[in-house]
């Protein structure tokens, strides 16, 4: 791979490439001059980056800053990420910078240009298909950089079997590729950060932490109520659930592992665990202390105190407890994902229906 | 001399020893050798020796004959330290590897010699009565598969087929791609490029579902539906396409050259007027209307029939590997040239041109030379080498060594000079 020239926007752009790695490392920065009036610029970006993470789920592109601030608050916003050390803000933050790269890969004109930045940054062998003008592909990207990337993607598009493989090569549009590259973006960001070291930040850093920590506390609490709806919504029960659910109303034999994952799933989609013993007595022989005794366990009022969640879909299926996937169940791994993708789908219909 | 005291498995263990005392390399040189780890089956107790690793060739080669396994393997995975506890290996890497197995592959002549050993009186028969042991009468059957020609020669087509998918699909060079007879009822294949160790299971998944047509939707090779049949066929894969594409359209041609109504009527959601309405228009379809086939547009033949066909088309195209095979990441393989303790065959590597005309039944065996009398109680026709054997039952026959120890391993016979 040729060295390529990336001019000061684009180190910008694309902060985690070799030469901005390189450029930064540069700069020699050490965390006390981050104190330093003239990095405010950058500190101030910093936590901005961090905050629209938070907020609206992807970093802007910053480009009508001076470059330096924009190359520099990238470092600093992953500092402070890691400094606050939550799961979901690091998750957040690396998904959102990953949007980022991707709005900005696909705004490239200049077919090489993603080429180069994935080859220089994540060594990514592929090829660019754009002069044979025969070629109904951007893009030919080696397998295992492929699968790397695109296994995570659970739909049907995106699966090997359903791509041009020819020669260890899979054939990609930009835009796919783009995307893969920016799930590699992704990856990298959350290595980046949970592989830092632990560092103590001057205290002058302290409220900016504090600021974030804050808008990270509503974000969750948001979040929660946004995912789950309020009333329980049996029509986004997933199939497994309501294959389970209608086997108790019959009156039909269930398995220790059904019935657990059909009151775990029930429990926490915010059936009243009352309710649900009485469903379970009324419609059966069910013992009620026995089964009173179950469903408070499983709702982490006995014992351990932990409420429990439902198997996940693997062990769903390994069960015997998967009757038939449908499409939302392609896109999740977990029966509570899937409620909450159902719903949200539901509600928009519905928003939509008014609307029309 | 022989020792008439020595049982049927002290005198297998003891050929074992010989074969691997004579054979002064049984492995073929291994990548990263030191990394692997390596594990036995004893002939005295089922419990595997595992966790072994070894400095050079030369002392895994010393401790196979102080130890004389039954079965020999190492790990197509890479570790820190080969020999610590599973969860503290340190895991470096794994070879990319596919197992054939004629256990899987439905083969047509399964019912001929399926073959049971009751688990009580340690007794084979071809024939149970009602599902028990026709000796001891015990239900305790577990079932043994015999060395069958037809099983190996399907298995071999999966074989080529998935060397197909490796060498223009994946792009390996063959070089990179070793083949192993496995001494029993299949086939390996190896794939030791430094590329593909890192690949975690869901990729390999990937791989398999690849090589399996799981999750295939022929929607994203060129026949995606739209109003007109006309215009639907005409993006439709062609038997000059790469890849599944191409696949597909074979599968369709191969298929529909050789089809009998009868075969067009068994698949699945195809109605008997369709199946006959695609057995008159057979040329038709199969000229594909001046493109490179097989998508001939013919009245009343639909959408919905050409998908059938598709599919049907891509299920022969597909290989039958084992997925678990491949997705497992700590798996262990047999070693190369050593024997398989079922058979007494040794595993083999096939070089990569001669695969085709590739004999297990000859190729594989240990011990050429001598000859055994033993006591057969029950055992099916089977050939190796040369010469076709049996069916025996409960008789006496002198046999050339390969096939004495064959049926001693499978525990068809005892050693005749052996007093009962």
């Amino acid at each position: 791979m040729t060295s390529m020239l990336l001019s000061p926007p684009d180190l910008a752009k694309y902060p985690f490439t070799k030469e901005s790695r390189d450029y930064i490392k540069g700069l020699d920065l050490k965390v006390d001059e981050l104190v330093d009036p003239d990095f405010g610029e950058a500190l101030n970006r910093a936590e901005q980056r961090v905050e629209e993470a938070l907020l609206g789920g992807e970093v802007k592109w910053g480009g009508e800053r001076y470059y330096e601030i924009e190359v520099l608050s990238y470092p600093v916003a992953i500092m402070l990420v890691a400094s606050i050390d939550d799961d979901f803000l690091v998750r957040r933050y690396a998904l959102a910078e990953a949007k980022r790269a991707y709005s900005l890969f696909r705004g490239e004109r200049d077919p090489e240009r993603l080429l180069e930045i994935a080859g220089s940054a994540f060594d990514w062998r592929a090829e660019d298909l754009a002069s044979d003008a025969s070629q109904s592909y951007d893009y030919a990207l080696h397998f295992v950089d492929y699968l790397r990337n695109a296994s995570r993607i659970r739909s049907d598009p995106w699966k090997l079997v359903n791509r041009l493989v020819i020669n260890g090569m899979v054939f990609l549009k930009k835009d796919e590729f783009a995307r893969l590259l920016s799930e590699e973006v992704r990856k990298h960001v959350h290595s980046t950060i949970t592989s830092s070291p632990k560092i103590n930040l001057p205290p002058q850093l302290l409220q900016r932490i504090a600021r974030i920590t804050q808008i990270l506390t509503e974000r969750r609490e948001n979040m929660r109520r946004e995912e789950l709806p309020e009333k329980t919504m049996a029509a986004a029960y997933p199939p497994c659930i309501k294959k389970l659910y209608d086997a108790l109303l019959t009156g039909r034999h269930l398995s220790h592992v059904g019935r657990f994952s059909l009151t775990s799933f029930l429990l926490n989609v915010g059936v009243d665990t009352e309710e649900l013993i009485r469903v379970y007595t009324s419609v059966s022989d069910f013992d009620e202390r026995l089964t009173r005794y179950q469903t408070e366990h499983i709702a982490g009022k006995k014992g351990s105190g932990t409420k429990y969640l439902p198997p996940n879909c693997d062990t769903l299926k390994t069960h015997g407890l998967c009757p038939r996937p449908d499409e939302v169940c392609r896109m999740i791994r977990h029966p509570l994902s899937y409620y909450r993708t159902k719903a949200r789908l539901i509600r928009r219909e519905h928003a939509d229906a008014e609307r029309a | 001399m022989l020792n008439v005291r020595e049982t049927g498995v002290n005198f297998i263990e003891r050929k074992f020893a010989e074969y691997y005392a004579e054979t002064l390399e049984p492995v073929s040189p291994l990548s990263s050798f030191t990394q692997r780890e390596f594990g036995f089956i004893p002939f005295t107790e089922k419990i595997m020796i595992r966790h072994k690793g070894f400095t050079a060739p030369e002392e895994l080669m010393a401790f196979i004959t102080s130890i004389t396994p039954a079965h020999a393997y190492y790990s197509a995975a890479y570790y820190e330290d080969p020999e610590a506890p599973m969860a503290k290996k340190g895991w470096l890497g794994s070879d990319l590897i596919f197992d054939i197995d004629s256990d899987h592959i439905q083969t047509p002549c399964k019912s001929e010699h399926d073959y049971w050993i009751c688990a009580d009186c340690n007794t084979g028969t071809t024939q149970p009565s009602q599902g028990n042991c026709p000796h001891c009468g015990s239900g305790k059957l577990r079932s043994e598969f015999w060395l069958c020609e037809t099983c190996l020669e399907l298995a071999k087509a999966e074989i080529l087929k998935l060397l197909d998918f490796l060498i223009a699909d994946f792009g390996f060079q063959q070089r990179e791609i070793k083949t192993c007879f496995s001494g029993h009822r299949g086939y390996h294949v190896h794939v030791d490029v430094e590329e593909v160790k890192s690949l975690d299971q869901t990729a390999r998944k990937e791989i398999v579902d690849y090589l399996l047509g799981t999750g295939l939707n022929i929607e994203f090779h060129g026949l995606k539906k739209t109003h007109r049949t006309a215009e639907w066929l005409s993006m439709g894969p062609t038997l000059s396409d790469s890849g599944w594409r191409g696949r597909i359209a074979k599968g369709v041609y191969d298929f529909l050259l050789s089809a009998t109504l009868q075969q067009l009527e068994d698949l699945e959601g195809l109605t008997k007027p369709a199946a006959r309405r695609v057995v008159k228009n057979r040329d038709r379809i199969l000229e594909g209307g001046g493109r490179s086939a097989p998508w001939g547009i013919v009245k009343g033949v639909g959408p919905k029939t050409l998908e059938i066909l598709a599919m049907n088309g891509a299920k022969k195209q597909a290989s039958m590997i084992d997925p678990v095979v491949t997705m497992d990441i700590h798996r262990l393989i047999r070693i190369p040239r050593s024997l398989h303790g079922k058979t007494g065959l040794k595993v083999v590597t096939i070089p990569f041109n001669s695969l085709e005309k590739f004999d297990p039944l000859k190729e594989a065996v240990a011990f050429p030379e001598g000859r055994l009398d033993v006591y057969a109680t029950e055992a099916p026709v089977f050939r190796l080498g040369n010469e076709v054997f049996g069916p025996y039952q409960h008789e006496r026959v002198e046999l050339p060594m390969a096939a004495g120890i064959y049926l001693l391993c499978k525990r068809a016979a005892k050693d005749a000079r052996r007093p009962s």
